[in-house]
């Protein structure tokens, strides 16, 4: 009885971070205003963090709101502040009904491809996945996986590196 | 139908509303949120699979993980990048962008 309780209980969260993940997806692909678009993002962020949370992986889905929401967000807001997307309106008005029939059917290809592939093909799942500790986590990071781990760390250098590079670089031109 | 499939269909409602908000958008900063729903997805894919099948746990985690380094790399570049054409463009639209040539 308890057990059935608590299996409905996840099927509720699922279906509810589902609907979170849906209506933000939707906020942030039509919305006029940019701002509210990036809140539209930060909605489905978290409604995907929470969809970790239920894999049983809470330490990714730590990561996942500190990085996307504290993180990238933050830096998407810089973007939108700092080459000032609002005033106009560059995304108001109206957009030709040519570009509209372009977006869905470019949208609708891979969700015909691969939603068939991944209804055909899905295999057995596991009910309740097991959570993984991380010290291991850290443990499989440190020792098989240690070049990804490094490239990552190389990767983020170098973006760094050339974001300001690419910004000074202009400056200095003037 | 298999969790599993849940989720993939989730992930892959992500990848087609990033596509269709990459299409749809006027202004690169609305490409870039369709960009970020894009490797959202990719993760929750990757996550998934590896949480619900007997494949070992670690794989997936690290894999999200490595996802979202390289969103958060893809992100700073294109801070930068942003910054730069708005100030060479005095715009961030698109279909403005006719030029490589400063």
């Amino acid at each position: 009885m308890d057990n059935l309780a608590s299996e409905n209980l996840a099927w509720i969260v699922l279906f509810g971070h589902i609907a979170i993940i849906v209506a933000g997806g939707f906020i942030t692909v039509l919305s006029e205003s940019l701002v509210r678009a990036l809140m539209g993002l930060i909605l489905t962020l978290f409604g995907v963090a929470g969809l970790f949370f239920l894999m049983a992986a809470p330490f990714i889905g730590l990561m996942q709101i500190l990085i996307y929401v504290g993180a990238v967000s933050v830096l998407i807001f810089f973007a939108i502040m700092l080459t000032n997307a609002w005033p106009g309106g560059d995304e108001s008005g109206n957009i030709s009904g040519k570009k509209v029939i372009f977006a869905i059917l470019a949208s609708i290809a891979p969700a015909v491809f691969l939603g068939s592939a991944a209804l055909r093909t899905a295999p057995p799942s596991i009910f309740v996945p097991e959570e993984t500790e991380v010290r291991e986590l850290g443990r499989f990071f440190l020792e098989p996986y240690i070049l990804p781990f490094e490239l990552i760390s190389l990767l983020l250098t170098v973006a760094m590196a050339g974001a300001v590079i690419l910004v000074f670089e202009r400056r200095k031109k003037k | 139908m298999s969790i599993l499939t849940i989720y993939h269909l989730v992930a892959i409602f992500l990848l087609c509303i990033g596509i269709f908000g990459i299409i749809y958008r006027r202004t690169l900063v609305g490409i870039v949120l369709g960009i970020e729903l894009i490797l959202n997805g990719a993760g929750l894919s990757i996550m998934a699979s590896a949480q619900l099948t007997p494949t070992p746990n670690e794989l997936g985690q690290a894999g999200a993980l490595v996802v979202m380094g390289i969103a958060a790399a893809e992100a700073t570049l294109l801070l930068a990048i942003l910054l730069v054409v708005s100030k060479r463009f005095k715009s961030v639209e698109a279909g403005k962008l006719v030029t490589m040539r400063g």
